[in-house]
Formats: C-alpha cells, sequence, structure tokens
C-alpha cells in the first residue's frame, strides 16, 4: 500500500499550510493518509511500527530528512519511502502565502509519491574484509597508526621504503618539534609499536578492491611477495630540499652556507664560550607555511641562547605559535626584513647584501654562517607510489585528501588512508593527531560488521556499447572494463551516480533512479504547478544530497524565505545530473535550472561538483547554439553556511 | 594501405586540372566510397576506429549540433535512448526549425561519453569493417568517391605543342586468353590496325592494377586501352558478376569517371573481343586511336620528358 503520513511538527506547521486541503487534494493518490503531530517522538514511532508494514511504500512530509530520517532509519518496517521536507523547504520558507506554499506542498507530495513507485530496495554489498593493514613508512605517523592498531588489536605490516633510514630520520623531522621532545616520542612509539612486522621495501602492485587489497611488495633483498590487507596507511615523511637561492648562497660550494636542518648539529659541536654570527634567510619564492615558520623561530632561539649573533633576513614568517616568536626575540634573535641580493665569500666571512624592498635601503653583513630555509617537500618517492596505487595528488605534490573537511584521513581510493606528513608538512602534535585519526578511520572501517547497503549502478550487457564513458567517469575505480565486460565493484562504490550520467546509451542505470524517473517526476512536477498555479513561473533546484541539500534545509531553519514555485530535486550527486535532466526541465517550461554542488573541491564524491559545472556549460552551449537563452541553466554551489544561497538563485526570477 | 597513398600520388601526378566533382563508384567497384557518419546515434564508443586498419578513422570533441536537430527519430527509436532523449529535448527546444545555422560545438575536457567521429576520404579503403562494428548503425558506405577532397587542388601544367608528325602513341592491357588472340589474328589476317600501339599481355583483364594504368599515363601514352574476353566469356570467371573482365569494366569507367574529373578524360577504355574476333579487335583499336587523335597529344609531362 502507498501511505502518506504527514507531521504537523507540533501543530506548528498548521500556521502555513493548509493540512486539510492538503489531505483532500492529495487523496487518490494515496491509499491511506494519515496526519500526526510529532512523528519524531515516541508516540510517532510507536504508531509508525503499527502503521507501516514490510511491504508498504510510505512518503513522509515532516523536516528535513536530516532530522526524522535518523530515527525512522530504524523504526520503519519499509524501505521504500521518500522524505518531502515539509517543514523546511516549504512551510518555513514560504510563510507568507499559505496559498502558495499548501500548492507547493501538493506539488512536492505528488513527486514523492511517484518517486516511491520508482524505489528498490537498497542493494547489500558484499563486505568481506582482511582485518589486516599494511602501513608505508615507518616514520612518526606511521609508528603511532602502527601502535595505535596494534593496541586495537589488528594486524600491521610496515613497510619501510629503502630510502628509509632510522637514523638520520630524527634529522630529517626535526621541523616538527624541537629534539628533546622528537627523541621522547620516538621513543615511546618505538617501544608500543613492538611486534609490528617490518618489512623493507616497495610497492609493485596494487589489486583488489576496498577491503580486500593485494599488494605485490618488492622487498629490498630482491624477494617478491604478495600481502592481502583490508586497508593502506601511507605515512610517508616530507623531505627538505635546497630552495631556489642555495646556488647564489654558495651552498654546497662552502661549508659556511648550510641548510636550517642542519643548524642544530653545527650547534650542539660548539664549544661554550665560541661564539659566531649566523645570517638566516628566507627563500623569497617559497610560500612559507606555519609549520615552516615554527620550525625556523625554534632553531634560531637555539642558536641565540647558545650564545651566537643571529640575525633572520625574513619577508613573512608564519607561526601558530606567538610564543615562539616571543622567545626568539627573548633571546636576542635580530630579525629584519629584506630580501638576500648577493652573496661574497671574503676572507673575513661571507659578506651578504640584504635588499629592504620597502625602504629600497641596501646594507651589508659579514657573517660567520649563512643558513637557509629549507622547503619542505613531499618524500621523493610518493609520485611512483601513487601512480602505483592510483591515488591522486595535490599541487604540491602531496598525496591529496578525498574532502579536506569531513574525510581528512581519506585518499582519493576508497580503503586507502594518508597520515602526518604524507598529506602536508605538519608539526608533531598534529602529525600524532592524524595518525590517531586514521587509525581509528581503519579501524572503524574494518570491524564494520553488519551491512553496507546502498542503491549501485547496474549496468545491461545487451546495451553496453563498452565505451568506457562510465569507467573514465566513475571517481573510486568502481567501475572497471573487463574483457568483454562493465564490472561493477560495489565495495569501492560510493553510491554517487556519477557513472550513469556519462553513459550515452542507457545501458547502466542506477537503482531507484533511472533515467525515466528523473523524466517522469520532472514531467509530473511541471503538470502539477500548472495545474495550481496556471502560469506562474517556476524553476527547478537539482541539488546534490550533501552540501546543497543541506544549504536549503538551512535556509529553512534560518528563515531565510523565497518564492513558492522553486522545486527542488535531490540527486545523490550533482554529478549524476547529465544535459538530458536540464534539457528536459526546460521543455517542461521551467523558467531556470539551477543545478546546486558542494563548493570546489569539497564534493563528498570527488569530482561531482566539477563535473556538473562542466554538464552545465555544455548544455548552455548547445543552447546557444539552438537560440535559446543559456542564461535559463546555471551552476553554482551551496554550502550549510551559506544558507542565503537559496534565496539569491530562486530571488531574481526572469 | 601503401598502396593506397601510392595510387592516390599517382592520379595526383597524371591530373592537370583540379577535380570538382565527386565521383560516383559503379556497383561492380569495390575499395572505393564515402563513409557516412550519424553522429545523434553515436555513443563514441571508439569501436569503428579500433576497426579500422587504415587508420581512417578518429574522434574529435565535438558534438554535431546540426545532425542531431535534423534528424528523424525512428518510429521504434534509437537503440541509443540516452540519445534519443536528448535528440528529441533539443528537437522540442528548437521550435523555429530553422537549421541552417546550427553549429557544432565543442565537448569540454574532461567530461566523457560525446564526440564525434571523423573520416578521413584519403585513408579509407572502403573495407566496411567500421560499419560491422559499430553497435548503433552509424555508419553507411555511399557510392561515391570524394575525389576533390582526396586528390586536392591541381596546377595545370604548361600546354604542350603539337609536333607535326605526332602519332598517338597508345598502351593497349589485353588478355592472356581471347583478346591476346584476337590481337594475333587480327596480325595474321593483314588487318590493318595503327602501328603506334603497344600492347601488354596480362593473365586476365581483371589483374590489371590501376597502378599501371596510371604510370602507362604518367610515362607519356596519350591513351589507355584495355580489352578482355567478351563478356560472360571470361576464362577465370565465367559470367559470374566477379568475374575479371565484368569487375574491369566497372573500375575501367570508374577510372574513366575519374580522368575526366582530372582533365584527361577520354584517354581510357576498355572493350571486349573474342579470340575469333580479330576484325572487331582492328577496330577497336582504330575506333580508340581515331578518338585519341582527335584529343591530341597527351597534357601529361611524361616523367621521362620531365628527367630530361
Ligand atoms: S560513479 Fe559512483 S555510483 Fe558509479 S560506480 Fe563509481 S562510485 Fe559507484
Ligand atoms: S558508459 Fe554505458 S555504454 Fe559505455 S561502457 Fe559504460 S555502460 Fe557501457
Ligand atoms: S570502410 Fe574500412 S577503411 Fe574506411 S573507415 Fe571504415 S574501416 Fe576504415
Ligand atoms: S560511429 Fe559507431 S562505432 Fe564509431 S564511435 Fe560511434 S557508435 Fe561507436
Amino acid at each position: 500500500m502507498k501511505k502518506l503520513i504527514l507531521c504537523t511538527c507540533n501543530k506548528t506547521l498548521t500556521k502555513w499550510l493548509d493540512f486539510a486541503r492538503i489531505e483532500k487534494e492529495v487523496g487518490s493518490t494515496f491509499e491511506s493518509i494519515h496526519i500526526h503531530d510529532a512523528l519524531c517522538l515516541e508516540e510517532g514511532l510507536t504508531f509508525l511500527d503499527a502503521e507501516v508494514s514490510k511491504d508498504d511504500t510510505v512518503v513522509i512530509g515532516a523536516c528535513t530528512s536530516q532530522i526524522i530520517g535518523v530515527p525512522l532509519a530504524e523504526r520503519l518496517k519499509s524501505e521504500l519511502v521518500s522524505y518531502v521536507p515539509l517543514r523546511e523547504h516549504v512551510a518555513w520558507v514560504h510563510k507568507d502565502d499559505q496559498k502558495g506554499a499548501t500548492n507547493k506542498a501538493l506539488v512536492l507530495l505528488n513527486d514523492a509519491a511517484i518517486h516511491v513507485d520508482f524505489l528498490e530496495p537498497q542493494t547489500a554489498v558484499d563486505i568481506e574484509m582482511e582485518k589486516k593493514v599494511l602501513i608505508v613508512g615507518g616514520g612518526i605517523a606511521g609508528l603511532k597508526v602502527a601502535s595505535d592498531l596494534l593496541q586495537l588489536g589488528i594486524e600491521v605490516t610496515l613497510l619501510e621504503p629503502p630510502e628509509f633510514n632510522s637514523k638520520d630520520y630524527l634529522e630529517k623531522n626535526q621541523f616538527m618539534a624541537d629534539s628533546s621532545t622528537l627523541k621522547g616520542v620516538v621513543k615511546d612509539l618505538k617501544t608500543t609499536s613492538k611486534g609490528v612486522k617490518k618489512v623493507c621495501g616497495t610497492i609493485s602492485k596494487l589489486s583488489g578492491r576496498a577491503g580486500l587489497y593485494s599488494v605485490s611488495l618488492k622487498r629490498d633483498n630482491g624477494k617478491e611477495e604478495e600481502i592481502l590487507v583490508g586497508a593502506i596507511i601511507i605515512a610517508t615523511n616530507s623531505e627538505h630540499s635546497p630552495p631556489s637561492i642555495a646556488k647564489m648562497c654558495h651552498y654546497g660550494k662552502t661549508n659556511q652556507t648550510l641548510l636550517l636542518s642542519e643548524l642544530s648539529t653545527l650547534i650542539a659541536k660548539q664549544t661554550a664560550k665560541e661564539s659566531k654570527t649566523i645570517f638566516v634567510t628566507q627563500d623569497p619564492s617559497y610560500h612559507d607555511s606555519s609549520v615552516a615558520g615554527s620550525y625556523l623561530l625554534r632553531e634560531v632561539t637555539y642558536a641565540a641562547e647558545k650564545g651566537n649573533t643571529v640575525i633572520v633576513a625574513h619577508s613573512d614568517i608564519h607561526t601558530k605559535d606567538e610564543n615562539l616568536y616571543r622567545a626568539a626575540r627573548k633571546s636576542g634573535v635580530i630579525f629584519i626584513r629584506g630580501s638576500l641580493e648577493k652573496v661574497s665569500k671574503k676572507k673575513k666571512g661571507l659578506v651578504c647584501r640584504l635588499e629592504n624592498t620597502l625602504e629600497s635601503q641596501v646594507r651589508e653583513f659579514t657573517v660567520d654562517y649563512l643558513v637557509l630555509q629549507t622547503q619542505l617537500k613531499p618524500w621523493s618517492g610518493t609520485r611512483p607510489l601513487a601512480d602505483t596505487l592510483g591515488l591522486n595528488l595535490d599541487r604540491e605534490g602531496f598525496i591529496k585528501t578525498r574532502y579536506a573537511k569531513m574525510k581528512p584521513v581519506q585518499t582519493s581510493k576508497r580503503g586507502i588512508f594518508i597520515a602526518g606528513n604524507a598529506k602536508t608538512p605538519m608539526n608533531l602534535n598534529d602529525a600524532l593527531a592524524s595518525a590517531s585519526n586514521a587509525s581509528l578511520e581503519v579501524f572503524k572501517n574494518l570491524i564494520a560488521d553488519g551491512e553496507r547497503k546502498g542503491w549501485i549502478p547496474v549496468v545491461d550487457e545487451e546495451l553496453c556499447d563498452l565505451c568506457d564513458a562510465c569507467v573514465e567517469a566513475c571517481p573510486n575505480d568502481a567501475l572497471r572494463h573487463e574483457g568483454d565486460l562493465i564490472k561493477h565493484i560495489p565495495m569501492n562504490c560510493e553510491f554517487c551516480g556519477i557513472c550513469v550520467s556519462a553513459c550515452p546509451t542507457r545501458a547502466i542505470e542506477f537503482q531507484s533512479h533511472s533515467k525515466d524517473s528523473w523524466l517522469t517526476r520532472i514531467e509530473s512536477i511541471a503538470t502539477k504547478h500548472k495545474k495550481l498555479e496556471g502560469q506562474k513561473p517556476f524553476s527547478l533546484v537539482y541539488a546534490c544530497s550533501e552540501c546543497a541539500n543541506a544549504s536549503i534545509d538551512q535556509a529553512g531553519f534560518a528563515g531565510k524565505g523565497y518564492p513558492t514555485g522553486s522545486y527542488v530535486i535531490q540527486f545523490p550527486c550533482a554529478g549524476m545530473v547529465s544535459p538530458i535532466e536540464i534539457l528536459k526541465g526546460l521543455v517542461v517550461g521551467a523558467e531556470k535550472i539551477i543545478v546546486a554542488h558542494c563548493p570546489p573541491g569539497g564534493c563528498h564524491h570527488q569530482t561531482g561538483d566539477h563535473l556538473s559545472e562542466l554538464v552545465v556549460k555544455f548544455t548552455q552551449d548547445m543552447l546557444k547554439s539552438i537560440g535559446q537563452d543559456p542564461s535559463r541553466v546555471k551552476a553554482t554551489y551551496m554550502i550549510a553556511a551559506l544558507p542565503n544561497k537559496m534565496q539569491e538563485e530562486v530571488a531574481h526570477r526572469g | 594501405m601503401d598502396k593506397r597513398i601510392q595510387l592516390l600520388d599517382a592520379i595526383r601526378a597524371i591530373a592537370v586540372k583540379t577535380p570538382m566533382n565527386d565521383v560516383e563508384v559503379p556497383e561492380s567497384v569495390v575499395g572505393f566510397g564515402t563513409i557516412e557518419y550519424k553522429a545523434q546515434t553515436c555513443s563514441a564508443c571508439k569501436k569503428c576506429i579500433l576497426a579500422c586498419e587504415p587508420a581512417a578513422l578518429d574522434m574529435e570533441d565535438t558534438l554535431n549540433m546540426h545532425d542531431y536537430l535534423r534528424v528523424t527519430v525512428p518510429q521504434e527509436g534509437f537503440r541509443s535512448k540516452n540519445r534519443e532523449v536528448l535528440v528529441t529535448l533539443l528537437q522540442n527546444l528548437k521550435q523555429d526549425h530553422d537549421y541552417g545555422d546550427v553549429q557544432a560545438i565543442s565537448v569540454p575536457e574532461g567530461l566523457p561519453g560525446y564526440g564525434s567521429i571523423v573520416w578521413s576520404a584519403e585513408q579509407c579503403i572502403a573495407c566496411d569493417k567500421c560499419i560491422e562494428a559499430c553497435p548503433e548503425d552509424c555508419l553507411t558506405l555511399q557510392k561515391t568517391y570524394k575525389l576533390p577532397e582526396i586528390i586536392g587542388p591541381i596546377e595545370a601544367p604548361p600546354p604542350r605543342t603539337e609536333g607535326k608528325d605526332w602519332e598517338p602513341f597508345i598502351v593497349c592491357f589485353v588478355c592472356w586468353e581471347c583478346s591476346h588472340a584476337a590481337a594475333d589474328l587480327a596480325g595474321l589476317m593483314h588487318l590493318h590496325y595503327p602501328a603506334s600501339i603497344r600492347t601488354i599481355r596480362l593473365p586476365c583483364s581483371g589483374a590489371l592494377e590501376p597502378i599501371h594504368i596510371m604510370t602507362a599515363m604518367a610515362n607519356g601514352a596519350d591513351g589507355v586501352l584495355v580489352t578482355g574476353c567478351l563478356l560472360s566469356e571470361c576464362h577465370y570467371g565465367g559470367d559470374s558478376p566477379k568475374a575479371g573482365n565484368f569487375m574491369q569494366e566497372g573500375f575501367v569507367k570508374f577510372w574513366s569517371d575519374i580522368f575526366e574529373e582530372i582533365g584527361i578524360g577520354g584517354r581510357l577504355n576498355i572493350d571486349f573481343a573474342s579470340a575469333a574476333m580479330g576484325i572487331k579487335f582492328a577496330e577497336i583499336v582504330e575506333t580508340f586511336t581515331e578518338q585519341i587523335r582527335k584529343l591530341g597529344p597527351t597534357p601529361i609531362q611524361a616523367k621521362t620528358e620531365v628527367q630530361e
């Protein structure tokens, strides 16, 4: 039976919505209608227990599914449910137009009635997992992950790349904290991670899927080995590299010029009364991070405290810890703005010519040592490793996170995680925190018993041209062209539907969201709107179910009203929208189509924001070429933090 | 494939005029034609490209809007439903039905699933393999040969002055069987036929390759005559439509049309005589010589002359 259950939200919604009219007019679409006053409370839930059976299809008209969906997911016996956020998308945003709001509610409920007809039960995914983890890189983050996971009872293999040398590792990581802290931490981690299996070598091949990866290892002793793991954590380190001004500064030609990472060794060797003049300079072309800035301050303070005269030529020093700067001043470090123009080797020492561009002033210093701030770069083996594993890198060559805010330890590939400096140079605390995060995330994944469920794409072999468009589009390596088949790997799938938008033939369809379902729904929204509102213009918002939908919900909470005649259709991901749905919207008479996605780089499925922009641009080009106004179609991002986005987009219609 | 390029180069070498019209390909002639492409059903699957040995096909990042709008979607629809809907929606939005100035649009980089096939007339050997490979029925073979596109512009050679004692120099390809015997018979019968003719014996008229015709022309022949057994009497194919002489008739017709287009029309002919037809053979030669005499010497700068 198809059932409609409405909630008045403790009778508050009756102020803006005419429930009696809804009940009357929606009548024949559903076999039963119930209006409840508090579905989310225990009494409401008990009512649903009794009312809804396994075979019913249900439309819930209440608050946003983000709220009501949570308790209902556990209590509703049927999986075939469509939610209409009458509160956030209708009542709260059309407060001054009861008739219009009620009309809109009718349109949306009618749409949901069609939507549930297309719903299929979610597919349970095979979640067989190898409860073992491979860590690449046995530095601080790597050791931390290893000891965390060991404590959680997970079997860990630690792979150390051939370049790895535990002796100089401490030195290489000095930018993360002062050396005594560092030493202490490493010592502790070594104790707690005892028992981890260590292997020296590199990864030569990866196959399988998230949860069941088969990794081929090439060991330093020449042996090849294949291991099965459920997850991989990349915990490689950063490397120091000489800055671009190294050559000008005679780096490598004289032992009077050194890198910042070499400074502490030099100071440590100094005898008590031996005081030197040390000139430390930044590289103007290197964008300084707060990690590098803090490191610089720590080192110069140490050198000054040992009785040296320390001059720092800087353009900009970033640090999150003001105290470091204060300590440096206190220890007697001299800070001078300016950039190094020339360095000449003289008998009395190195003559450094400094130009202060702001005051067009030139000064010369004769010093014993010239110290260059190093650049922190990704580990040199990062690119080959990323290529083997199929990971994306960011602009600087560090491993890219899937989604910086919400998924900071996930990489672009499911089942592969990052910790510590593999992502970006970090100070000790951040690196340890990120390592703990990664181990928890991996642990959660590996012990996730129960089911992983979702609507998945299904390929019809008969219709498939093997064009590979879906394979190319899938951001998660969840579709593979094997022989004469396109194979879906459910464990890698994020249920985003992006693949479906790419298919030229319709050989691949997304469960519950077939092409026909979109086309039918778009058409019926238009028909119903015209029936109730006549000539009044309307717009359609194709919103992704993540950020954009949250932003539209927030518009409701924040009371950022907008005109009625604006209908939101929720897509799993904005990347699932193809030119077909957009053009269909225009054909049925929508004045404007807005494709709302997550902010740039913030798509929860990695590429949806970018792809939907491309699709909209492409559709606009089609419209231009047939003499239609391309501005009727727009792609834009919406986020919860900007609740007025919806208002801005649909307010000025026409 | 090199063979095709060689042949086209040979045609360019004997052309004295830029061809202006496409040439019809006779039914019996294989290996030449035009691949017609319907963009509106194409799924950009590249199967045709993989199938094409001479690499005559390629993929371009464009969408042919013109084809999309102009096509009539058949009753049963396209096999590719997404394309069908796209085409229908676009047609629906384009209400004025004026498709004249509709331009192709480019596909944004990074958007999979769209593209257009480009076909190169020059490389194509009309082997049909792409047509068999295409799952969406986008490709068909048309019996026309896009000569202007293939040959390109030709610079006319300086006109040649007719020497006083010029006699037509004709190369005659005769088949081993009937024609050669007919020529012999003509000789035995002391029938008079022009002396300016050089006969070259071939096993069968069907064995004559176009490059030989072009080579003869390039080397200063004023005309080329091909003779074979009477039609349906080919010693190698009888009355099958695949018999050598049948096929060659189609080919020679095709080549003469091409000769017409490249400015040397009338200088190629095919005819048939049985072993017993000495008189007929003499007549054939006579008529053709007369025709060439009227046309005058070949306008082609013979290779040998160029060398001198
Ligand atoms: S594109 Fe999305 S839905 Fe499709 S296979 Fe990949 S992850 Fe799954
Ligand atoms: S996009 Fe469609 S036709 Fe192409 S390979 Fe995937 S399922 Fe097959
Ligand atoms: S007919 Fe043959 S040569 Fe021509 S394009 Fe098709 S496959 Fe290539
Ligand atoms: S023409 Fe046919 S074979 Fe070639 S890309 Fe298009 S659909 Fe595929």
